[in-house]
């Protein structure tokens, strides 16, 4: 045991003198936290320029406009009906505008006086590639149905009730992405650093100057485990302080995600020994990783919910242990689901233990 | 009869398809003994050393350190021996005191604030014991490296190629330790190809060339046997020094522009005396000096080696 602590307590003295890796521990959780909180989360904040032209100015298009500055995420910016649209469009630089035409008024009292050929018809004209592009068609979508039914004083007969599930109650994105970033955090900071570490101790000849010692493979990976463990717990901890002082979050720390750090960090760990026992070179070690790491980051559900990606994806992301770390570690953080998490847990024990076996055999401290 | 710390026999690594690392060597070597495989880069010694380290199993052979088949048991020595690798890296991030201590620990083994400081003082560090090894000189890192390697207080000392790379003054630095280390009893395994380092440090030589001990002895026996006791050297003397003592019959060799003749007895040395001062010669200075490995090695090898490559 004396000899695990020793060399847990060297790599941590060197892991924390490394300026880089405390960052990746600490720093970047945080950092994605405050970002994607910023981007998320408070939504009133958010506001959608809508420049308008209203070449009708008749009492449907006022109407009309009205119901667009009522909605709070739209500002709405009026183009000057001298301008051509398109001129301005293209020397304000615009992503999406709308113009209302000069009969805009006259085809809907058309309408409405029962001819079934005449329609008010708003152009929205835009670059579909921008992502605001498809927010405002949406928000146009909704204000014509909301004129037409002012216009025609229906009730919508048809509708939905949200209710959510009592132990989803008050969840937010932020909830759902930190169990996510804990994923990725765990698997960055194991499974990248371990590759390089084993790339390194090759090309240095630390592994042959260990071997020589009395420490045996499986102690040295352990003290890894040990201080990667208590690491990311504090990393989590953390974060998780930063986000509900921040965020309001309702996700909690129950012990069964403490559970699962240290599984994950044994599972990333192992893998990451599995990997440097191939690479030669950190520059290798660092492709290699990338090569691994980066389809998990984006396919395992960290950032999106799987459920909304295509099926074929959906079916990717089950080969990546990072989608059973973070299934499960929403189920206990957000569901209170024991049942799932320990499901998930134990898929993430069992990879974790195929990859320490297969990392023990292929990994050499010696030469041929 | 003196107690043999290292035994090698008939010791053989191939590797496919037709590389011949190490091809049939053998070797003791006694307690409290300095001995050193020399030779050029590529001529195995590092292989040999390896094996004797169990950081590589050989291909046919046995090698043996304090009576145990290494490739079995060598858990059973592994207290028992200290080992600087070839090109030895210290751990950049951690301070030589937390090297030494993190070292000692790995051995099982529990040191206190006095006994890392007396390890530091032991290899000249004790300035430098709280940089971090990343901001040590390419000689101190070596020392650290021998630090390490002496923690555990071993009977046998592996050092392999310490002193390539590093300058003069760093060089006898380390040999200045090596030879303390012996005098406290410890038996040393020196690979290395700077001759000087062996002929200054070694009480036995095995050159090695192409896997195989090409010579064997102490440095003088090596020497007597394969070289002359005594050079005369006409400095200065040049290719029409050399033409001039070759015309008179005495056999001599022409280096960097001076004019070397061998003499191997006396005898032989008042006859060559008297025959080159019938001789007029201009010379800038005239002396003897006895005959090193290196001339051993250039009659042996056949070539001179510079930096561990042999001259084409």
């Amino acid at each position: 045991m004396s000899r695990i602590i020793a060399d847990m307590v060297a790599f941590g003295k060197q892991y924390i003198r490394s300026g880089v890796a405390m960052f990746f521990a600490f720093a970047f959780p945080i950092l994605l936290i405050l970002i994607f909180g910023a981007i998320f989360s408070g939504s009133g904040d958010v506001k959608f320029s809508m420049p308008i032209q209203d070449l009708d100015d008749g009492p449907y298009s006022d109407i009309y406009v009205d119901i667009l500055r009522n909605i709070t995420v739209v500002e709405v910016k009026m183009i000057p009906s001298d301008e051509d649209f398109y001129q301005y469009f293209e020397d304000n630089d615009l992503n999406t505008a709308i113009l209302i035409p000069s009969n805009f008024s006259e085809q809907i009292a058309l309408a409405l006086a029962g001819d079934h050929g005449a329609k008010g018809l708003v152009t929205v004209y835009g670059d579909p590639s921008t992502s605001s592009f498809t927010t405002l068609v949406e928000i146009v979508e909704f204000s014509l149905t909301d004129l037409g039914n002012a216009l025609t004083a229906s009730t919508p007969v048809v509708g939905y009730l949200p209710r959510v599930p009592e132990e989803l109650g008050g969840l937010t994105f932020m909830d759902f992405f930190l169990p996510g970033v804990v994923g990725l955090v765990v698997m960055t900071n194991t499974l990248y650093t371990i590759t390089s570490t084993c790339a390194e101790y090759k090309t240095r000849s630390y592994f042959k100057l260990l071997a020589t010692t009395r420490l045996k493979k499986h102690e040295w990976l352990l003290s890894k485990f040990l201080f990667y463990t208590v690491l990311l717990i504090a990393s989590l901890l953390l974060t998780f302080a930063v986000g509900m002082a921040l965020f309001d979050m309702t996700a909690t720390i129950t012990p069964l995600a403490v559970v699962f750090i240290a599984f994950g960090v044994f599972l990333f760990l192992s893998m990451g020994m599995l990997l440097g026992s191939i690479v030669r070179d950190p520059e290798s070690a660092s492709a290699v990783a990338n090569a691994v790491g980066f389809p998990m980051m984006f396919l395992s559900g960290i950032f999106f919910e799987l459920e909304s990606m295509p099926g074929y994806i959906q079916a990717i992301s089950k080969v990546f242990p990072l989608t059973y770390f973070n299934d499960g570690l929403r189920a206990t953080m957000l569901e209170g689901d024991v049942e799932v998490a320990l499901v998930n847990l134990a898929i993430v024990g069992v990879l974790g233990l195929v990859f320490f076996i297969l990392g023990s055999k292929l990994m050499s401290w010696k030469e041929r | 009869m003196t107690e043999n710390v290292v035994e090698v026999s008939g010791l053989v690594k191939h590797y496919p398809p037709d590389v011949k690392a190490v091809d049939g060597i053998d070797f003791s070597i006694p307690k409290g003994m300095i001995f050193s495989l020399l030779g050029p880069n590529g001529a195995g010694k590092t292989t040999a050393v390896e094996i004797l380290e169990g950081l590589r199993s050989p291909t046919s052979g046995t090698a043996r350190v304090f009576g145990v088949d290494v490739t079995k048991d060598y858990d059973q020595i592994r207290g028992r021996v200290g080992i600087l690798p070839q090109n030895f890296e210290p751990f950049d991030m951690l301070r030589p005191a937390e090297a030494i201590e993190y070292w000692a620990k790995l051995y099982d083994m529990s040191v206190n604030r006095k006994d890392i400081d007396a390890i530091i003082d032991r290899v000249g560090l004790s300035n430098r014991k709280s940089s971090l090894s990343k901001k040590l000189s390419g000689g101190e890192k070596r020392k650290l490296g021998i630090a390490l390697s002496i923690v555990n207080q071993p009977e046998l000392l592996f050092l392999d190629e310490p002193t390539t790379g590093l300058d003069p003054k760093a060089r006898r630095d380390l040999w200045k330790l090596i030879e303390e280390i012996r005098e406290k009893g410890t038996t040393v395994l020196l690979t290395t190809h700077y001759l000087d380092e062996a002929e200054q440090l070694s009480d036995d030589v095995a050159i090695m060339l192409k896997g195989k001990i090409v010579a064997r002895g102490t440095p003088s026996e090596l020497i007597a046997k394969y070289g002359k006791m005594t050079v005369v050297v006409l400095a200065g003397a040049g290719k029409e020094g050399l033409y001039e003592v070759s015309r008179r019959g005495i056999t001599a060799t022409e280096e960097e522009g001076d004019v070397l003749v061998p003499v191997s007895s006396p005898a032989e040395m008042r006859v060559v005396l008297a025959k080159l001062a019938s001789i007029e010669l201009k010379v800038t200075d005239m002396y003897t000096r006895k005959q090193t490995l290196e001339d051993v090695f250039l009659n042996v090898v056949g070539t001179k080696m510079d930096e561990g490559v042999l001259a084409k």
